[in-house]
């Protein structure tokens, strides 16, 4: 558990950062959000101490951090960025490898580890562990940053904007397999972006932040039902905020049990897992009002527009 | 690298590294040619000092320079770019500039009212020229590793010390060379001029026959600095190619 | 409240000019020419109120450090200069105490703890200029009170006891010569490689495969050192002499000027065509292209766009060598070019400390003159290209 008490960071006579609290709570996946210059990385960067906080109570574990030793801390904290920061001199495997050999891990065990994170990133072992960074695309190395940073198998993963410059495409699929690896492994991830689809994509929690204090802190369907000024409202798009909401909700909570009407039958299909707005998107583009549900192959109940709009409706 | 290829990587030092073999002891063995350069000269082979020693003296003036300069140059210029020493950067970077529009000559002139005549002030004054490429290009160096590559190797939990010689040390590797080489040319020619100042080198032979009109004395020094300036300028860049570091597969 | 000094190079670089200036000898007495000299140390030499009074200058230029205010380097930077002031001044004092008008033989010197108190000084004025982000033109202002102090009391006879004047006045016309021998070979080797490195580029921009050839031999003779080359060029150039009538009749020998000068020009070339070769082809194509769209002709191009663009990096290839060029003249006074190379190898020889400096130190002050120039320069076109 991470815990920040009116932390705050004083650059010369500017506050980056203005009596933070947070708390981020284990395996909990925590969205920093704001406009550039928010102090959103700056919080980041205070919780592995690349930049000490001026006052203020931050600990991890309960353990104040400032009294810990610094490069200890850091090697229990993976650490990704958006420039990657992979050693250009050093090969995929030995980049990974490099916090489990800085905490002495056994040989094998280093090999053993890098091939493992190798495979979770989806990255073959033969044809990527020798490369090196300038070989690789955008998104290979952005994974291999991933897997850097989770190597030495932190309890907590610091990530600064990591997808920010990948294509949507590339991104989108990264974003997945984040979320795929945090169901995996339950790390707490504290993670900085600027985008707010990102966030509510991602985050179990999103902390909004300007001018160095925090402004809303929720949960992405708290945040989308009551955004707390105008400024959040701005954030989370405005008039898309109805889209973005149903995009967070999936197929399986708004479904009906069969048997469904007759016209069912032209219905198109949908899984059960996919967000409701995907289901609006289907019935739109195929000008229906109701869906098929199959959770695989099986049919497993139906969607009706009403269903979408209302969740108390009852056809 | 494959013996075949190791060979060839360095096949050129090592051809101009044989040429100054057989030019230093060999040269006594054209003396009939050395007449036809110098006649009415009764000798035409500088015999003061043989040629070895000329070398070896040269080549020990040159190296005990170099290991000052680079020691100390690697030394100040890593201190100034760490946190306790940052204050000292601008003025270190600008005397290195600075100071290399001053003539390797005059420094060398200008040792001898401080430090009087002899090979001691000689390697003080290549030292201590020979230290500003070093530390000039030592900073270009560590200046051109991108920042974030540093913050996220101490992110990771690197220690600075770890974070100095597994990534900045080696990133700089070909510039710092690159300093070396500079510096270590300088000082070979500069060191023989060191002959006036009363440093034993293979400036001897050059300034004895200029001294007495003796041009094939003349030749045999020029030939032999000549050849062991080419020899160290080609090993120096192809140890600047061997410690750049590599960043691709394909070999 | 924090005490630690907001910086530390003035500090210590002033700590280390109080430690040379108090424990090493200040100033030298030399009866005659032959005579070892005795050191004076400071006081010794300046009388205490005058030493006090220079510890203070130093003394209140680390106070400034510690304070928090906003002019404490301009207060620095005056401090300095009046501690460069005293110093020729102090020159001036000890001579007219120490040699009476019945020793015209004495000398007085310029001790190590002197020399030292110069450096370190120097060190705090490029300190000071890095701070306070100075032209190089305005320290040179600056400097001039001190320069011109030192050039009056020199005027008025008041340092004509100073080995390095005595020396100078009894070779006042050999110096002048020496100097005007060295600034021809400099300009005249500059001013060849310049029109040999725009005819180099412009065969290299014809006849692209013979780029690498030429800046591989070119390189190759940047490599071997001057003594070498200079003994090298003796034999040829004498043969060549004794065979032709024209070459004897224009004074062209083995040793002599003709040597230097080629050997000046093919360390030259290096650095000024590698310059203009890169100077021309990095103009971006887009502003060329631009200038042909607009009915500009092939040599209005060349001379109104390409040529102005390229001037800054040319003229720091033009620095480069002009730099280098006045070192390596200094060399060939070795085989008999003259210049001011010369006294500094006459001096070596019969051990006169004086001469030495007599034909050093000219030659910084000309490299530094030639860099201040020219950099100067390739600054006034940067900023024309900016506007």
């Amino acid at each position: 558990m991470i815990e920040l008490q009116q932390v705050t960071k004083r650059f010369g006579n500017t506050l980056a950062a203005d009596a933070i609290d947070l708390r981020i709570n284990q395996g909990e996946f925590c969205v920093l959000v704001g406009t550039s210059g928010c102090g959103k990385s700056t919080t980041l960067r205070m919780i592995n101490r690349l930049i000490p906080h001026s006052s203020g109570l931050l600990t991890i574990e309960g353990q104040e951090i400032s009294q810990l030793d610094e490069q200890q801390l850091r090697r229990r904290i993976g650490y990704a960025i958006q420039s990657t920061g992979l050693f250009p001199h050093w090969p995929v495997a030995r980049n990974i490898s490099l916090v489990p050999r800085l905490l002495g891990w056994s040989e094998a065990r280093v090999t053993e580890r890098v091939e493992e994170l190798l495979e979770l990133l989806n990255l073959p072992y033969a044809e990527f562990a020798h490369k090196y960074p300038s070989e690789l695309s955008g998104g290979q190395a952005q994974r291999v940053g991933v897997a850097r940073a989770l190597a030495g198998d932190p309890d907590i993963l610091l990530m600064d904007e990591p997808f920010g410059a990948l294509d949507p495409i590339t991104r989108e699929t990264l974003q997945n397999e984040l979320l795929r690896i945090q169901r995996k492994i339950h790390k707490t991830l504290v993670f900085v972006t600027h985008d707010m689809d990102e966030a509510l994509k991602l985050a179990s929690q999103i902390v909004v932040m300007d001018q160095g204090k925090i402004i809303q802190q929720a949960s992405p369907a708290e945040l989308l039902l009551n955004p707390a000024n105008d400024f959040v409202a701005q954030l989370l798009g405005g008039e898309d905020r109805g889209l973005k909401q149903a995009g967070l909700l999936r197929v399986a909570e708004r479904m009906l049990p069969l048997p469904g009407p007759n016209s069912l039958d032209q219905a198109p299909a949908i899984q059960l897992h996919d967000s409701l707005r995907q289901a609006l998107s289907i019935m739109l583009w195929h000008q229906c009002q109701q869906l098929r549900v199959y959770e695989g192959d099986s049919l497993v109940g139906y969607l009706p527009l009403d269903r979408i709009i209302r969740a108390d409706s009852h056809v | 690298m494959s013996n075949r290829k190791r060979l060839l990587f360095w096949g050129l030092p090592l051809f101009w590294g044989m040429c100054l073999f057989l030019a230093t002891l060999g040269l006594p063995w054209l003396e009939e040619l050395f007449r036809q350069i110098a006649p009415g000269h009764r000798q035409v082979i500088y015999s003061r000092d043989s040629f070895a020693l000329l070398l070896g003296n040269h080549l020990l003036l040159v190296g005990l320079a170099a290991l000052i300069s680079i020691s100390l140059g690697l030394a100040s210029a890593v201190f100034v770019t760490r946190p306790y020493g940052r204050d000292f950067l601008p003025l270190v970077t600008q005397v290195a500039s600075m100071g290399q529009t001053f003539p390797p000559v005059a420094v060398l002139a200008l040792a001898v009212p401080l430090l009087g005549f002899g090979a001691l002030p000689t390697i003080m004054a290549l030292s201590l020229y020979g230290l500003l490429p070093i530390v000039r290009n030592t900073l270009v160096g560590i200046h051109s590793i991108d920042p974030a590559l540093l913050e996220s190797a101490r992110g990771m939990g690197m220690s600075p010390l770890q974070v100095l010689w597994q990534v900045e040390m080696p990133l700089a590797a070909n510039i710092i060379i690159g300093g070396i080489r500079t510096s270590v040319t300088i000082n070979i020619a500069t060191a023989a001029i060191g002959s006036t100042i009363g440093a034993t080198t293979l400036g001897d032979p050059v300034i004895s026959g200029l001294v007495n009109g003796n041009t094939a004395y003349v030749l045999q020094g020029a030939i032999l600095i000549g050849l062991l300036a080419v020899t160290a300028d080609s090993c120096l860049d192809r140890l600047q190619q061997w410690v750049s570091p590599r960043m691709d597969s394909r070999t | 409240m924090n005490i630690l000094p907001t910086d530390r190079v003035m500090p210590v670089l002033s700590c280390a000019s109080l430690l040379s200036f108090w424990s090493l000898d200040f100033l030298s007495f030399q009866p005659n020419r032959i005579v070892p000299g005795t050191g004076f140390s400071a006081d010794a030499a300046l009388g205490w109120p005058w030493a006090f009074c220079m510890t203070a200058l130093l003394l209140f230029i680390i106070a400034a450090s510690f304070t928090r205010l906003r002019y404490r380097h301009a207060v620095q930077l005056v401090c300095l200069i009046l501690l460069l002031l005293q110093l020729p001044l102090g020159l001036a004092g000890f001579s007219s105490v120490q040699v009476p008008d019945t020793l015209p033989h004495a000398r007085t010197g310029i001790a190590s703890g002197f020399w030292l108190l110069l450096f370190f000084a120097a060190l705090m004025l490029i300190e000071l200029q890095q701070k306070m982000h100075l032209s190089r033109l305005k320290i040179l202002i600056l400097l001039m009170l001190p320069l011109i102090c030192l050039f009056w009391v020199y005027h008025t006879g008041q340092i004509e006891s100073l080995a390095l004047v005595r020396e100078y006045t009894a070779r006042s016309s050999q110096f002048q010569d020496a100097l005007r021998v060295h600034l021809l070979l400099v300009c005249g080797a500059v001013g060849i490689s310049l029109l040999s490195g725009f005819l180099l580029v412009s065969l290299m921009r014809q006849w692209p495969f013979i780029q690498k050839f030429i800046f591989g031999l070119l390189n190759f003779v940047q490599t071997i050192p001057s003594l070498a080359l200079f003994g090298l060029l003796i034999a040829p150039l004498g043969y060549l002499a004794s065979r032709s009538e024209f070459l004897q009749s224009i004074n062209v020998s083995g040793i002599g000027w003709a040597p230097a000068l080629i050997a000046l020009v093919a360390y030259s070339l290096l650095p000024i065509s590698r310059n203009i070769f890169i100077a021309l082809e990095e103009v971006p194509y887009a502003v060329l292209e631009s200038a042909r769209g607009m009915g500009m002709s092939r040599v209005q191009v060349f001379l109104h766009v390409r040529l102005p663009l390229a001037m800054p990096v040319i003229l720091e290839g033009v620095r480069i060598t002009s730099i280098q060029a006045i070192g390596l003249t200094a060399v060939a006074a070795l085989i008999g070019a003259g210049g001011l190379g010369s006294f500094i190898f006459q001096g070596l020889g019969q051990a006169a400390m004086d001469m030495i400096l007599l034909g050093a130190l000219p030659i910084l002050v000309m490299a530094l003159l030639a860099d201040l120039l020219f950099s100067g320069l390739a600054g006034l076109f940067r900023n024309g290209a900016k506007q």
